[in-house]
């Protein structure tokens, strides 16, 4: 009895002061609701105009003949002198007769061109970025900074100045390579890398060569650091055990280094791979698709057609299929990534 | 047994560290080369540059092709610096509030359709460049924003991969903190600007460095959307400097040089944070 009483006033406080704070709390919820919405709302519109509205805009313009020099209908220009041509674009795709008409046969060896530049560049990639990384983690912690800052040096420069100092090397008189095959031949040597179509080496232009080597070198300091971070987070312990087993270091990095970092190296060859297919600035500074045509991949020719010939409906269509080889790695990353993607 | 082996792994690791450092140097001086070749040609005078074969170091070092491009009156350094420099600062500033503030407030809120939203924000993240590249520009050109350096600023201020960074960065931020200031009746925005963004210091630098360089670096939007010669950006005055002086391969060198070289410079101060932004998101540029 005596507790219940006791126990009574501070029951009618706390409920009191519960009711206060429920209030209170409402007040709150209110306010961060209000917030959330205010921010949200105009910002994700906002952004869905930026993505969305140019996302279906693209993929409608495949489906005409559309430039932006013709007024065209009311509606973005569509219809009237930019005519509705259905699938036209993609049937002329399919056109692989050897008479079928210039554009057709630019697309089929830019989609060629743009799969055999991932091709050679993923793997020439790899091949490097993989024992620089295991080499630069294994050097002393001073040389180790050093010797990652100069590989990733050339990711921060502009592409646009990677193409223009390649230039410098590749040229045929004056360039640095000619000049240091020159000093070991012991004559002049006048080799025109990027500008030759008739050089042709194991069935690939060597001017689509000279452009991947440009790609991977600025390239290369994206998958360097990522696997140095990656071989950082592999336990020392389970590199000495190994080596206790008296594996080389070799056996090591085969055996025990590459296996953990598998999953790291999968996530690369994707995030590679779809931006190889991008390549663009480094090509058209250096070669503009030349010599022949024998470089341009298939966003030169998205570029030429939508910008330099006023032909977009054809440069939307190309672009569409572009997406769709991007896509289709993209899928290839999600299905690998799931296990980590939590939301 | 196992105290003789010790010591032999010991001296084993170290062999390899001197290997590997063999290896290493002259690799590093081969990735140099290209920057190498660039800077010393940009010392030498015309007659040496046209000279085969060439030769590596200036044999008379001069510093006229300097003063010939920053006096060239068709090429105004400083104002395609400027250019520069207004369209990546206005960039890093835009993405870096929106970002941290949609990425707060879906690491912290529940809101109806959150999923939803998130969902779509990470799907534009899918939808390449060059599918929008076309569109986009017609947009800007209806817009008006075509030869203007808020075309390559307005369709850029949300940034779907920043939020997605920031939401991982905020989650961190203790809750206790945010309801105490609540308590104390401070306001939203007020928690968000002195509560959450000084936590944030980490994700600003690094995604700021990263969209500073992604911005000051691009050339395809900005070599669509800047036609005319006084609104352009360095790189692509560089490429247009440099077809223009084909046969001046000094000249462009030097140009070069100081188009690249100083944001390099500052790049190596702050590379710490590009290389964290990179190896975080594992994303490329």
């Amino acid at each position: 009895m005596a507790h219940q009483i006791t126990s009574d006033k501070p029951n009618k406080l706390r409920s009191a002061f519960n009711l206060f704070r429920f209030r209170e709390k409402n007040r709150r919820d209110k306010r961060e609701k209000q917030f959330v919405g205010a921010i949200i709302t105009p910002l994700i519109l906002y952004m869905a105009f930026w993505t969305l509205l140019p996302l279906i805009f693209g993929i409608a313009l495949a489906f005409f003949e559309y430039s932006a020099r013709r007024a065209g209908g009311p509606i973005l220009g569509f219809g009237g002198d930019n005519p509705f041509v259905g699938l036209q674009h993609f049937k002329n795709m399919l056109d692989f007769s050897p008479n079928a008409p210039l554009q057709v046969r630019q697309f089929h060896s830019g989609f060629k061109i743009t799969i055999l530049f991932a091709l050679l560049v993923v793997p020439l990639n790899l091949l490097i970025t993989l024992p620089l990384a295991f080499m630069i983690e294994s050097v002393h912690k001073k040389l180790k900074g050093i010797f990652r800052t100069i590989f990733f040096l050339p990711v921060l420069a502009p592409s646009v100045g990677v193409a223009i100092m390649w230039g410098f090397i590749y040229h045929p008189q004056r360039g640095l390579l000619n000049a240091i095959i020159g000093l070991f031949a012991g004559k002049l040597i006048g080799i025109n890398w990027t500008g030759n179509p008739n050089l042709v080496v194991a069935g690939i232009p060597v001017a689509l060569f000279a452009v991947i080597i440009a790609y991977i070198w600025q390239d290369l300091g994206y998958n360097l650091v990522i696997f140095i971070a990656a071989l950082q987070a592999i336990p020392q312990s389970l590199k000495d055990a190994a080596k206790i087993d008296g594996a080389s270091d070799w056996k090591t990095f085969l055996h025990v280094i590459i296996p953990l970092m598998m999953p790291t190296i999968l996530l690369t060859v994707v995030l590679t791979t779809i931006s190889a297919f991008q390549v663009f600035d480094i090509i058209q500074v250096m070669t503009d698709g030349g010599p022949a045509d024998q470089t341009k991949v298939l966003l030169l020719s998205i570029y030429d057609y939508a910008f330099r010939y006023q032909r977009m409906g054809w440069a939307a269509a190309i672009s569409f299929v572009l997406f769709l080889l991007i896509f289709s790695v993209s899928l290839i990353q999600t299905k690998l990534l799931r296990s980590e993607w939590e939301y | 047994m196992a105290e003789n082996s010790l010591p032999q792994i010991k001296k084993k690791r170290k062999i390899r560290v001197n290997l590997a450092t063999l290896i290493l140097i002259p690799m590093s001086l081969v990735a140099l080369l290209p920057f190498i070749w660039m800077i010393l040609g940009s010392f030498k005078t015309g007659a040496e540059i046209r000279q085969i074969p060439p030769t590596f170091f200036p044999q008379t070092f001069t510093l006229d092709n300097y003063r010939k491009v920053l006096t060239d009156p068709q090429l105004p350094l400083g104002l395609f610096y400027r250019n520069s420099a207004i369209i990546a600062v206005a960039n890093v500033i835009q993405v870096l509030f929106t970002s941290s503030l949609l990425g707060y407030i879906f690491a912290k809120f529940e809101f109806k359709f959150k999923k939803v939203i998130f969902w779509f924000i990470l799907a534009t993240m899918m939808i390449p460049s060059q599918l929008t590249m076309i569109p986009g520009y017609l947009i800007l050109a209806k817009l008006g924003l075509i030869n203007n350096l808020l075309g390559l600023i307005v369709p850029a201020a949300v940034d779907a991969f920043g939020i997605f960074l920031f939401r991982q960065f905020a989650q961190s931020v203790p809750n206790e903190l945010l309801d105490a200031a609540r308590v104390d009746g401070a306001g939203e925005f007020k928690i968000y600007f002195k509560i959450v963004l000084p936590q944030l210091g980490p994700a600003l630098a690094t995604l700021g460095m990263l969209t500073f360089m992604f911005n000051w670096n691009a050339y395809l939007w900005p070599l669509i959307v800047l036609t005319e010669q006084k609104v352009r950006t360095l790189p692509i005055i560089l490429t247009w400097f440099s077809s223009r002086m084909v046969s001046n391969d000094h000249y462009t060198m030097a140009a070069s040089v100081l188009v690249i070289l100083p944001v390099l410079i500052v790049y190596l101060f702050v590379q710490k944070w590009i290389v964290e932004g990179i190896t975080l998101s594992g994303l490329k540029g």
